[in-house]
């Protein structure tokens, strides 16, 4: 049985095939979410290297924030019960997600055998989110890429506010303005997502194994700096932005079941 | 009629206040515009006058941001913005209480963003309960039925106030009833449940408390819909169609409320015994449980998770409204609470500008995928 996950995010857009509801067929990741052609060349991309139809699929589920206007998918389920399947597939041990997207943050307890026991999400601004980084990165004029590169191999961190994107947008250019050394500045930048997201964690219950989600799972730097506020090490998975789609997968999966 | 008729009496009267207003006015009385959170309705009802709820509305906030910082509490914000736009012409006066410190820049600006409409301050004592409390309680009654009087011509008699108090307490009961048939009514939505709480602001609480007693008759001749997830909601206000209309969407059913604007009104009677004035003043002290009511021991915080146990809930949705410091600093002890007792928790951040319901419909979507799993 071959079902379909596809996670419409607010910037990009992410599809897995699942043969059984464990064997990843193939995923794709587009940029652009909701509203973009982000979803349909995700989808187109995800048929064409599983080599099947879309018809073949015996359920679709939707997730991420454009779940609701997926015209393919016949059951929509929350990005949280989504990535809380698609982490749990990787990691059977985690009983701690942290997802950080392109608008929202969310961690998420996981009990044993990967049901959801709780969770929590960010409230209402782009602080500690993908958003703040892609602000960031183009305020100092490098890829967004970079951003987590640099901050590894910075020797200092700069103190970059974590409360407000547009406040911290200032100091950043303050700060360039002052001469600090952009690797300090990339490392400050990851620092305050990680402090943010940090804070969220740690209301919840900091419970081993943590691992995270998210297209932020992918910078380094923030990673670092979360394990290092959390004191646990943090497992990733090359696959970590596709956890939602994979878990819409999942959760289809188990819906036609 | 069906309940649902009924429903839809209701429905109409939450959805037109202005309407509301104007027939009021239209047969003669006099409205006294009431703002958030606790107000001695009954002396300005004993006076002839009827008390309209103002709790503001949602809407882009655009005028007010003339008289406040964008980080203030946007129910006091959307009041000052209605005002300023004329939705409250015709009203004789505002009762603004000093309960928190929003609801104090709220008077002080009231009176130059919106000076067709008398500012009157109800002001009440922070620690209500020491029997002195009761001195400063009635003193501030008398500067509010000298400033009514100033206002509307109407005149103060004590013992119309005891009619007054029997009204009240009567709707009192009405609806903490109500909400008790509710609990065992999932059919009846979210949306229509607030609007039945939402049109007791805008109504004489006689004609409220009539129709509320035939919804009751109604409720109990007709069918028991399906069961639903039944949820206790808390916070100032549970009003906004975007979130009710999610409630209703993902399946919950509120088996009971700890909302200001809604059963947190209509917990506690005034008293028999002694002039009625000093009954209204015993009113306030005994009143509880609320974040704008202060409390060292913060029983709110147990109040929730006791009527959730009680009401047979399943989870407690906290509607955090952005920017009310009362509320955001008793939101961690309530989660504390929820948390020691088992019982999940979301905590949805709201405004009076929220046009994007995307994060509250993930948060009630995966409450509810929790609970069902």
């Amino acid at each position: 049985m071959y079902t379909l996950g596809i996670d419409i995010g607010s910037t990009t857009s992410k599809c897995a095939v699942l043969r059984d509801g464990a064997e990843k067929l193939a995923a794709s990741l587009a940029l652009g979410g909701i509203g973009t052609k982000g979803p349909a060349e995700a989808l187109d991309g995800v048929l064409k290297d599983a080599g099947l139809a879309l018809e073949d699929m015996a359920a679709v589920a939707a997730t991420g924030y454009g779940r609701t206007r997926c015209e393919q998918a016949g059951m929509q389920a929350s990005e949280l019960t989504c990535h809380a399947l698609g982490a749990h597939a990787a990691f059977p041990q985690v009983r701690t997600v942290v997802d950080i997207g392109g608008q929202d943050a969310k961690v998420i307890s996981l009990v044993g055998e990967g049901r959801m026991r709780n969770f929590m999400m960010n409230d209402k601004c782009a602080a500690g989110t993908g958003r703040f980084l892609d602000v960031m990165a183009s305020v100092l004029q490098i890829p967004l890429d970079e951003l987590g590169s640099r901050a590894v191999r910075a020797e200092s961190a700069a103190a970059v506010s974590s409360t407000c994107t547009v406040f911290a947008e200032s100091e950043v250019i303050s700060l360039l303005a002052g001469g600090v050394d952009m690797d300090a500045l990339a490392a400050g930048i990851c620092a305050s997502v990680a402090g943010r997201t940090a804070a969220l964690v740690k209301r919840l219950g900091v419970v081993p194994a943590v691992c995270m989600s998210g297209g932020v799972a992918r910078n380094d730097g923030v990673r670092a700096a979360l394990e290092a506020e959390l004191g646990e090490p943090i497992l990733v998975s090359p696959d970590a932005q596709l956890f939602g789609a994979v878990g819409a997968a999942i959760y289809a999966y188990k819906k036609a079941t | 009629m069906t309940v649902q008729e009924h429903l839809s009496r209701f429905e109409a009267v939450a959805k037109d206040p202005a309407g509301q207003l104007k027939g009021h006015l239209a047969q003669g009385r006099k409205v006294v515009l009431t703002a958030p959170v606790y107000t001695p309705e009954e002396i300005i009802y004993a006076m002839g006058l009827v008390p309209m709820g103002a709790w503001g509305g949602d809407m882009e906030l655009r005028r007010s941001k003339e008289y406040f910082p964008a980080f203030l509490c946007s129910i006091v914000q959307s009041i000052v913005e209605l005002g300023m736009a004329g939705a409250y012409e015709g009203a004789s006066a505002i009762v603004i209480p000093s309960l928190c410190d929003s609801l104090k820049v709220l008077g002080q600006n009231w009176k130059y963003a919106v000076p067709s409409i008398p500012f009157i301050p109800m002001t009440w004592p922070q620690n209500r309960t020491p029997d002195y409390a009761r001195d400063f309680i009635l003193a501030g009654y008398e500067r509010l039925i000298r400033d009514l009087e100033a206002a509307t011509g109407a005149v103060f008699e004590e013992e119309r106030l005891e009619e007054a108090i029997r009204v009240y307490n009567d709707h009192d009961r009405a609806m903490r009833e109500l909400a008790k048939v509710l609990a065992a009514h999932p059919e009846v939505s979210a949306a229509q449940r607030s609007a039945v709480f939402k049109s007791a602001w805008f109504m004489d609480k006689a004609e409220h408390t009539a129709w509320v007693t035939e919804l009751l008759a109604a409720l109990r001749e007709a069918v028991v819909g399906p069961k639903k997830l039944p949820v206790v909601t808390t916070g100032v206000l549970a009003d906004a169609p975007g979130i009710t209309a999610l409630l209703d969407e993902y399946g919950f059913t509120v088996a009971a409320d700890d909302v200001a604007a809604e059963s947190r009104q209509y917990r506690t009677d005034t008293p028999e015994g002694g002039a009625p004035l000093e009954r209204l003043a015993r009113k306030f002290q005994a009143m509880d449980c609320c974040s704008v009511l202060y409390d060292p021991q913060k029983r709110q915080v147990e109040h929730i998770v006791r009527l959730a146990k009680d009401s047979g809930a399943k989870a407690v949705v906290m509607l955090l409204t952005k920017f009310c410091d009362p509320e955001e600093f008793d939101a961690p002890l309530i989660k504390k609470a929820c948390d020691a007792a088992g019982l999940p928790m979301v905590q949805i951040e709201v405004d009076r500008q929220m046009v994007n319901y995307g994060q509250a419909r993930t948060m009630l979507e995966t409450l509810r995928d929790t609970l069902t799993a």
